[in-house]
């Protein structure tokens, strides 16, 4: 037992209580690894003293090459993911601004045809079948599924067969305008 | 002919760059420095997460979602504080959440789980570890079965990988004078286990 153990002995106490400085506490570690009697001594004080060491813990080269590449592919999967996430609403838009820009024409359509004729069929009984009342879209309907209020300008001889209702913002409305007023 | 560029040359370059100036270059979104963080890193990574989790396969699981949890949060990296700090956090509280449901399984599948890991554990992996710290670490596994997450990872970050109390209380988000309660509780209770246990490792400082 040389001079220096009699004095980091002392010191177990305080390392325990958590009191000792940090350079202290690191040459009392190192010197534990190296000096068999003070480890004994420091294992009979306190058995948690095992411990009080880095545990040499390396990590294999083929082992942190398979961590890399796991974390390569989990990386491009997420920035994949998030170059979706950040497409969708763009297309979403597109597809609700084609779908008005369809339904708008449509719209024009069926008002010019029924301006032109002097509604030759507009006496006829209604041939196609009746649309559920729910479905026919409204003004306010046309609002929510984030068309303008003036794609729902009157349709004086067409009947709107709301083919998905209860679609809104997410996903386009798709309808059937019947146009009585148009001669085919 | 001069060569304009090379990868190898490239990243041996930022392979001496310190940790700051690396993160802040995958904060940027330059996926080289972040490479070579992981690189760096996962040792340290590893070690911290298989004394927490208990078992080689599970740390390399945690250390996984580790640097996949890094990417996706660097933009919160604050330069002003250590990396490691930073990432030990995120190591620790993966591998006690990691640990928190290998526990609830191993509760629902009974003892078979945890002596298959450890005979896996003596068999496997361990090729660069001594002979003594093979011994110690499985020791350790066992001894440490009945401390608390927080106290486990209090003990770990503290004495084998040697943090500061201060950085332990950043890491695991608590004051200093609780990461002093929890590292003399689990003091007190790894004493008790091992004479209990081990009592033969306290005379002849040897597992059986």
């Amino acid at each position: 037992m040389s001079a220096i153990c009699g004095i980091l002995r002392a010191s177990f106490d305080d390392y325990l209580a958590d009191r000792l400085p940090a350079p202290q506490r690191r040459i009392l570690r190192e010197h534990l690894a190296e000096c068999d009697g003070c480890r004994g001594a420091a294992l009979g004080r306190d058995a948690s003293f095992a411990f009080a060491r880095p545990l040499a813990d390396d990590v294999a080269p083929a082992e942190a090459a398979a961590i890399l590449a796991s974390v390569r592919a989990g990386v491009a999967h997420l920035e994949a993911d998030r170059r979706i996430r950040a497409g969708r609403p763009t297309r979403r838009r597109s597809a609700v601004a084609a779908a008005a820009a369809a339904v708008g024409l449509l719209a024009l359509t069926v008002a010019g045809g029924s301006a032109r004729r002097e509604s030759p069929v507009a006496a006829l009984p209604a041939v196609a079948p009746t649309p559920v009342a729910d479905s026919v879209l409204s003004g306010g309907e046309f609002e929510a599924a984030g068309l303008p209020a003036e794609s729902a300008a009157p349709l004086s001889n067409a009947t709107v067969y709301d083919l998905n209702p209860g679609a809104g913002r997410e996903e386009p409305r798709v309808v059937w305008i019947v146009d009585r007023g148009l001669d085919i | 002919m001069e060569l304009v560029y090379s990868e190898r040359l490239e990243r041996q370059g930022i392979g001496e760059l310190p940790d700051r100036d690396l993160a802040i270059g995958a904060r940027g979104g330059d996926m080289l420095c972040f490479e070579t963080l992981v690189s760096r890193k996962t040792p340290a990574v590893v070690s911290l997460a298989r004394r927490i989790v208990g078992n080689t396969e599970d740390a390399r699981d945690v250390a996984q979602m580790v640097f996949l949890r890094v990417w996706k949060e660097i933009h919160r990296y604050d330069e002003r504080y250590s990396l490691n700090t930073w990432l030990y956090r995120i190591a620790t509280n993966l591998a006690i959440d990691f640990l928190r449901s290998s526990r609830s399984r191993e509760r629902a599948h009974g003892a078979t789980l945890h002596l298959v890991r450890e005979r896996e554990e003596s068999t496997a992996g361990g090729a660069t570890r001594s002979a003594e710290d093979r011994e110690l670490a499985r020791l350790f596994e066992i001894v440490s079965d009945r401390l608390s997450e927080k106290q486990k990872a209090a003990f770990v970050l503290r004495e084998m990988e040697d943090c500061d109390t201060k950085d332990i209380a950043l890491i695991l988000g608590c004051g200093e004078s609780t990461v002093r309660n929890h590292l003399f509780n689990a003091r007190r209770i790894l004493r008790k286990e091992i004479a209990r246990l081990y009592p033969e490792f306290l005379r002849g400082r040897t597992l059986a």
